[in-house]
């Protein structure tokens, strides 16, 4: 015999929510069963005695001193509303801070880097063989040495003169 | 005048009009309030609470439900902030009330009624010892005696919810019930 679907069946029976068929099934398990009808007799006893036996009134004139009441909390009203706003400010003014000082974190122009010689080479066109070659293309020897005074007047490391 | 009428005049700011929907309810939600403390005064004080919190939800009633689910279901969330607050206090006012005349059966022995109000005692402090949504579901249904569906409006949750927290509540408190008359000897043995 299976107690244990009989207990469901037994909850379901004290709130009447069983058809005839499972109720007359669990009255005869019950009629066999002197276990399981102890547990409907102590759920049973149980209910009875939870439910208070009389429920009193509420204290007099509840309604007038409820009317009171709210009079007394809508005078206070105005300050409350005042002190929820100035929280909700504080709040809004916090949330705007912290979200502009992550966009100047996020968002802050970097540093234009000095660029190595080989960046430079392959990506600005500096080819310090195009340069010597157009020198070296100078038919004249006074413009080829002028060119290279020129070049490298601005180069304080290199000596880059001309000897034919 | 009807209470979709008189709800619209509240939300609208009449007090009056308020106060006409406290009359109608005041008995369920202290009802309710009293089912949950054990005591008059704090039952009272709970629903005037209730009310107060209603009047100013108000605005945000849309009438997904029935206004007293709606109330009901402030009242209860109410009770529960009221509890956890008032634990202890509660638990010595409910052993003060043992013999309380109005609970006692009118024809039966005194010793009689101390027999069954200690039983009532005992099974108070039992239930005030289960976890709260066992304790909010036993008092909606067996102390209160709400309908299955109101329950569910209330506590938002599905009939097969309700179903099954209700069956494992009224297990876990005749458990605790033999657990305690055991270690009592019995006196008042169900």
């Amino acid at each position: 015999m299976d107690c244990k679907k009989t207990e469901r069946s037994l909850l379901l029976s004290l709130d009447g929510r069983l058809s005839p068929d499972e109720s007359a099934w669990l009255q005869s398990h019950l009629g066999r069963c002197p276990s399981c009808r102890r547990k409907d007799e102590e759920y049973r006893t149980i209910i009875r005695l939870v439910r208070p036996q009389t429920v009193p009134e509420p204290l007099p004139f509840f309604k007038d001193r409820f009317l009171a009441r709210l009079r007394e909390s809508q005078q206070s009203a105005p300050s409350f509303v005042w002190v929820k706003w100035a929280h909700r400010a504080v709040a809004i003014s916090l949330a705007a801070f912290l979200l502009f000082g992550a966009g100047i974190l996020l968002f802050q122009p970097q540093e234009p880097r000095e660029l190595s010689r080989t960046e430079r080479f392959l990506l600005q066109d500096e080819n310090p063989l195009g340069e010597a070659a157009s020198i070296l293309d100078q038919k004249k020897a006074e413009d080829r040495n002028m060119m290279l005074i020129f070049a490298s007047a601005g180069d304080s490391e290199v000596s880059r003169r001309y000897r034919p | 005048m009807d209470e979709k009428e008189l709800i619209q005049r509240s939300q609208a700011g009449d007090g009056g009009a308020f106060g006409i929907l406290v009359e109608r309810y005041k008995g369920k939600v202290f009802s309710l309030a009293y089912g949950f403390t054990r005591d008059r005064v704090a039952a009272d004080d709970l629903a005037q609470e209730v009310f107060i919190k209603a009047y100013y939800s108000l605005p945000k009633f849309k009438g997904m439900s029935g206004f007293g689910t709606w109330l009901y279901r402030i009242a209860v969330n109410h009770a529960k902030d009221f509890l956890r607050k008032n634990r202890h206090r509660l638990r010595e006012v409910s052993i003060q009330d043992v013999g309380e005349p109005a609970l006692t059966a009118p024809n039966a022995s005194p010793e009689e009624n101390r027999v069954e109000e200690g039983r009532r005692t005992v099974i108070r402090e039992a239930l005030a010892r289960l976890p709260e949504k066992y304790r909010v579901i036993l008092t909606l249904r067996d102390i209160d005696g709400l309908s299955y569906e109101d329950i569910r409006g209330i506590l938002k949750l599905t009939p097969g919810t309700v179903d099954s927290r209700l069956h494992r509540a009224r297990r876990k408190l005749r458990e605790k019930l033999a657990g305690r008359l055991g270690r009592q000897g019995g006196e008042y043995g169900l």
